[in-house]
């Protein structure tokens, strides 16, 4: 009995956001190298040189979808530690070798970010923190003010997690160019929806990451341009030109280049069908279910997410419910032990009203026309019976 | 079959609950509630609930099949229960924080979140019964007289009553553990918890100190006194003493000497020997009634500890807030602060704070 009724129950994955399943393609390309392809890259013999093969060609795709070049690309241990290299790593090389200089980056980062940040405020950097407004847009007079402080380095994500405000990306790389600014932006969301390419938007570093666009977690690349000096973070063999020692996860290079090859050539497709699908999403939820509101409407948002505000409903039970009715999404961020944190990012944007619950859905590669018809009729569902509760 | 909001603590005994009722058929949903900031103790795994609670919650959940969630209630146990221990401390009586957990937040926010779930049932793993007849559900003693946990539900509100189940109420606590190990539970061979969750070290007069400043006045030395008056010693706090106590009040003295009382407002304590610990009248205050109120002349027992036999009693005086009880025997160390259960028979009726 119990069978059946897992089994009629219909499941819906709508948290591309926070990660996404390996594509087959991927795993495929990916199993050579735990089996007879197993080498260490900075071997001499052939099982080395092997790997070093698959290596390099991997970068060269990365590079390839990035519009970068080859040896632009460091392979990071995923998004997290490309944005504590880029921030912390390019900060120490520039305050190296005089006083700490301020860090600036914008208030609604992902943590990795902020608390890369947070550490250059440790090692005596003043942290400029650039608000948004209430779409969560970063103004580029802020970007302007800030620069005239004199940052070591500016750091503004390319799209953002939670909400998916796209930022003016490309008009903020120049004006830190010239004003001989470092810019690092943080591309882990925007990679695979939008067109990022660094031979576009004047950037100096930018993060990706692989499980995004599924590829294996626990990988992500770097892009530094050529003649930027990073420090290291971490100390050994010297591989990844010494930015990211430690011998070489080829495995998931491999299945990155081709994860990120895919996301770049199917980049474009999919963000139309994606925005079809998270607009039907978005029109139904609009309709169906009063006081709720669509956090960074008016913003130029990416395709796949949604992100929407509920009045009068409780934030655990609205994420619980929703999984108990089959329908897996996200609030906002969730602590070591699952409970449930308020949003900075709603809180930088103003957004944060109490009794609200906030939820994110964000589609990806998989997600059909079904699915979004499943989540149609749970939300509303879900949303009524805790209202009737949290009134009564 | 009905949907029902499991409390998880991670310990074995709500482990068996979770299974018993996957095995009976019902729709499961596992939840632990998160109730303090975790990174201000240091878990030494003797208390329920901490995170270490979590992780074994979660694990027997998975291997039973069922959802396991978090609740953050520490907002609301910050209030309900922290505070009332801290102010009933400063206030110089020994206050029971589990039971204040169980009535203000575990039960009545978990039917509340429940509710919002779609589950109308709320289970725990508590040594404790109901039965249902004509005139209500009604809460009674757990089968394992020697682990029976209704003590710590007399402050439960009573229309939250009929939706309260206990899957483990009619086992013995060893049947508990052979059923855990049967079905190779995580938590099978877990140890009781001792400690108050909030203060793993066991040393709350620290936890006071931290809460209250330690330069508060029941934490400064004072006078020890002796029933007639006489200063025999000095002790370091008021908040540090609770009736009953014999350790602390410094030694040497032919009879052993115990706290017989309290008094915050001169930072004084009260020492006597042990005949002088007994009395056989108790005053009940802040009550819940899980029915009807008893009346003048009504013969019941009362519980003034948790593993206490409950001691015949006859109500002499019923108040707009407080109730009197005449005891039939003796009872040593009668607690202010502490709870009052009253039972008639196995039947849990009520209860209140001890004045």
């Amino acid at each position: 009995m119990r069978i059946c009724y897992i089994a009629a129950m219909k499941y819906v994955y709508l948290d591309h956001a926070a990660t996404t399943a390996v594509r087959p393609e991927v795993r495929e390309a990916m199993a050579p190298y735990f089996d007879d392809r197993f080498g260490n890259p900075s071997s001499v013999h052939r099982w080395g040189r092997q790997a070093k093969n698959a290596l390099e060609q991997a970068r060269e795709r990365v590079a390839a979808a990035l519009g970068a070049k080859r040896r632009e690309i460091v392979f990071t241990g995923g998004g997290t530690e490309a944005d504590n290299i880029a921030v912390l790593g390019r900060w120490r090389a520039l305050c190296d070798s005089g006083s700490a200089s301020p860090i600036c980056c914008s208030a609604i980062e992902h943590k990795a970010v902020l608390s890369a940040a947070k550490q250059c405020t440790r090692e005596g950097g003043e942290l400029i923190i650039l608000g948004v407004d209430e779409l969560g847009r970063v103004q580029t007079v802020a970007i302007d003010e800030a620069i005239r402080a004199r940052p070591a380095i500016i750091s503004v994500m390319w799209a953002n997690n939670e909400v998916g405000t796209i930022q003016p990306i490309a008009d903020i790389a120049a004006r830190c160019q010239a004003a001989g600014v470092s810019f690092h932006t943080d591309a882990v969301q925007a990679f695979g929806k939008l067109r990022v390419r660094v031979d576009d938007v004047p950037c100096d570093l930018l993060s990706v990451s692989a499980h995004k666009v599924g590829g294996p977690k626990g990988t992500g690349a770097l892009f530094i341009r050529g003649g930027v000096d990073v420090s290291a973070l971490t100390h050994g063999g010297g591989q990844e030109r010494e930015v990211r020692p430690g011998t070489e996860n080829v495995a998931c290079a491999v299945g990155f280049a081709i994860a990120a090859e895919l996301a770049a050539a199917e980049q474009e497709h999919e963000a139309k069908r994606l925005a079809g699908l998270r607009d039907r999403l978005q029109q139904s939820l609009v309709e169906n279910i009063p006081d709720l509101t669509v956090n960074a409407a008016g913003a130029e948002r990416l395709p796949n997410i949604l992100n929407v505000s509920i009045g009068g409903a409780d934030q655990e039970a609205l994420l619980i419910g929703l999984d108990l009715e089959g329908v897996a999404a996200s609030g906002a961020s969730a602590c070591q032990s699952g409970a449930v944190t308020p949003s900075h990012v709603l809180a930088a944007m103003g957004r944060v009203r109490p009794g609200d619950a906030t939820v994110r859905f964000s589609l990806g590669h998989t997600t059909t026309a079904e699915d979004i018809a499943v989540a149609m009729q749970a939300v509303p569902a879900v949303v009524r019976r805790i209202r009737a509760e949290v009134a009564a | 079959m009905s949907k029902v909001l499991l409390a998880m603590s991670g310990g074995v005994d709500s482990s068996v609950a979770a299974a018993l009722l996957v095995e009976q058929g019902h729709s499961v949903v596992g939840v632990t509630m998160k109730t303090f900031c975790y990174s201000e103790t240091n878990s030494t795994g003797k208390t329920c609930c901490g995170l270490d609670g979590i992780m074994d919650a979660r694990r027997v959940a998975e291997t039973l099949g069922i959802p396991h969630y978090v609740f953050d209630m520490e907002e609301a146990f910050t209030a309900a229960v922290i505070d009332d221990f801290v102010s009933e401390y400063a206030a110089g009586r020994t206050p029971n924080p589990c039971v204040r957990c169980n009535s203000n937040t575990k039960i009545p926010d978990l039917l509340h979140k429940g509710r919002m779930l779609g589950c109308d049932v709320i289970a725990t793993g508590h040594y404790a019964r109901t039965h249902t007849d004509g005139s209500g559900t009604h809460i009674l003693r757990g089968s394992d007289r020697a682990k029976d946990q209704t003590y710590f539900l007399w402050g439960v509100p009573a229309e939250v009553i009929p939706h309260l189940h206990f899957p483990v109420g009619e086992l013995t606590k060893p049947e508990v553990r052979a059923y855990a190990r049967r079905l190779e539970l995580a938590t099978a061979d877990k140890p009781e918890s001792q400690e108050i969750c909030f203060v793993p070290s066991g040393d709350y007069a620290e936890f006071l100190g931290k809460r209250l400043g330690d330069d508060h006045a029941g934490l400064q030395p004072g006078a020890v006194l002796s029933t007639s008056g006489e200063v025999v010693g000095e002790h370091g706090g008021y908040a540090r003493y609770t009736v009953g106590q014999r350790r602390g009040l410094g030694g040497g003295r032919g009879t052993p000497l115990y706290v017989l009382g309290v008094r915050p407002a001169t930072n004084e304590v009260v020492v006597g020997t042990a005949a002088e610990l007994y009395r056989d009248d108790v005053v009940l205050g802040d009550l819940n009634w899980l029915h009807d109120a008893p009346r003048v002349g009504d013969q019941l027992a009362v519980q003034v500890r948790h593993r206490a036999q409950a001691v015949p009693a006859r109500v002499t005086d019923v108040a707009y807030d407080t109730v009197t009880l005449k005891l039939d025997r003796t009872q040593r160390a009668v607690t202010p602060g502490q709870s009052g259960a009253l039972f008639v028979g196995d039947e849990l009726i009520g209860g209140g704070r001890i004045r």
